[in-house]
């Protein structure tokens, strides 16, 4: 097997435990707030039913009296998006994480990272990759949960209190999926986009502390300034994607910030190779 | 021949490395001697490309440093370098994984001779016995030079006793060694050359045998007189 893909695997197999763990708190979280919500829910409107012999007890929340998923999701917001949060913090700090835990402690692994009898940009290629797999990995896993968390809702909602929803409303219900999940592939590509060429530029900015040590933090401040302003010099200058008296067309703006997002992801992977190969010490 | 020509570093606003320049044979036991902070370590490092040289260069077998050499040299550090929860067979498999020099039935030797237990977690290993596995890493793999750095530093008598003992089997004969060692007196009967750092350069480089023979003088006496100054 290619060594690339080795280490790939190695990456993945190192955060397993806590990709997993990640993910059962996502679960556990999400469906617990949303038994607890649908079983109060359900107990009221069956006591209404036996007090006035209707289920017409409409709430600002369910107008209609009946429970749909996507205003369930609506109701939660918190709890809902709370693991979301988590996840994020979690991997966030894992970008930093991915490179000093192989410093830092007794048996400083780096060494033999570096040792490898293979090109050390595969090293940074399979963090990067595998940073990326579990960015996707917890997307595909929400997007897996919402459909057994509806069925979750239609096993709890008896049928005549049930109204349907759409998978996009359930999604636009919710502030946090809008953002993780947005519902048009431009969108999702500026987003993630944006995600994925903060991540690189984070690595080198890593790389260059790692590097050239205390000098290294200075550096490594200054590259993400200049990346921060190249990918934010269109925004600031009112020329966003959103703003109809804006100079550039919506298209123009987009297809601009991609191209500065491809710069920063290729000044970020070269500076990147060339201080692993020359520049890293340990 | 791993041949270190004019190596030059500079760390913190000093100059740690000025002009180091030396040769290590195959077939041969070389010693790099120096008092602490005299940049033995890093010479080691800079051999296996884990800190940038300033100036220099380093050629192995006549070419310079590519990822081909990692087959060829193995480097042993001061310290285990495998992640605290890998198990002693993970970390067997990860070398034999990645490296096409190893030698699993080697490997297995080793691990007999050293009574290494497989099961055993590298967090949970002492230092003497970390020391051991450090050894089995660097040592399993078919190489025709070995660097190793502080191989007996901090731990016990038997444990040097049986690290020595290795110096004295086929699992180095034949191979270039090249080492940096406080405990000279102890392995000094197994050096073949020795190369005295100071002041970041090589203050004497000489074939021990040719000095204990023609002037009756240990390595240790050579060193109490260029080191000791």
């Amino acid at each position: 097997m290619n060594r690339y893909l080795k280490l790939l695997h190695m990456e993945i197999h190192r955060f397993r435990y806590i990709l997993a763990g990640l993910m059962a708190i996502t679960a556990a979280v999400q469906i617990g707030v949303i038994i607890r919500t649908l079983v109060r829910e359900v107990a009221k409107r069956k006591e209404d039913i036996l007090n006035h012999q209707s289920i017409d007890v409409g709430s600002a929340l369910f107008p209609s009296g009946k429970l749909s998923f996507a205003s369930t999701m609506f109701g939660i917001q918190f709890w809902f998006a709370l693991p979301i949060l988590l996840s994020i913090a979690v991997l966030g700090l894992y970008i930093f994480l991915i490179w000093y835990r192989d410093w830092f402690g007794r048996h400083t692994f780096v060494y033999r990272l570096l040792l490898l009898p293979t090109a050390r940009r595969n090293i940074y290629l399979a963090k990067a990759t595998a940073i990326l797999a579990f960015i996707l990995g917890m997307l595909a896993f929400q997007l897996l949960l919402l459909p057994v968390e509806n069925v979750i809702f239609n096993l709890i909602v008896p049928a005549e209190m049930r109204e349907a929803s759409y998978f996009a409303d359930v999604i636009a219900a919710n502030q946090a999926l809008p953002f993780l999940l947005p519902q048009n592939f431009d969108q999702f590509v500026f987003s993630y986009g944006l995600g994925f060429s903060a991540v690189l530029a984070v690595f080198t900015a890593i790389l260059l502390e790692r590097s050239y040590r205390r000098l290294g933090i200075l550096y490594a401040i200054l590259y993400l300034i200049a990346c921060a302003a190249a990918v934010i010099i269109l925004p600031v200058s009112n020329q966003t994607y959103f703003n109809p008296s804006a100079y550039l067309y919506p298209e123009e703006f987009f297809m601009i910030e991609m191209v500065i997002f491809a710069l920063v992801v290729a000044s970020s992977v070269w500076l990147g190779f060339r201080l692993l190969a020359k520049k890293i010490t340990v | 021949m791993i041949e270190v020509v004019n190596m030059h570093k500079r760390y913190r606003l000093r100059n740690v490395l000025n002009g180091v320049s030396f040769t290590a044979e195959k077939g041969q036991v070389t010693c790099l001697i120096g008092v602490n902070g005299a940049g033995k370590s890093t010479v080691l490092k800079a051999i296996m490309g884990l800190t940038p040289m300033s100036k220099g260069t380093v050629r192995i077998d006549g070419r310079a440093r590519e990822r081909e050499t990692y087959e060829k040299v193995a480097f042993i550090p001061d310290h285990l370098t495998m992640p605290s929860y890998m198990k002693l067979s993970e970390g067997l498999r990860f070398m034999a994984d990645f490296y096409q020099s190893w030698n699993q039935a080697r490997a297995g030797e080793l691990m007999k001779f050293f009574r290494l237990d497989t099961s055993e977690r590298v967090g949970n290993l002492s230092k003497g016995t970390a020391a051991k596995y450090n050894l089995v890493i660097g040592l399993a793999q078919d190489t025709d030079y070995v660097l190793m750095d502080e191989p007996f530093s901090g731990i016990d008598l038997f444990s040097r006793e049986s690290i020595a003992e290795v110096f004295s089997t086929d699992l180095i004969d034949g191979r270039g060694v090249l080492l940096t060692t406080h405990e000279v007196g102890e392995i000094e009967h197994l050096l073949d050359k020795a190369v005295l750092l100071s002041h970041g350069t090589v203050a004497k480089e000489f074939q021990c045998e040719q000095v204990r023979s023609e002037e009756g003088k240990s390595v240790v006496d050579v060193m109490r007189e260029v080191l000791w100054v």
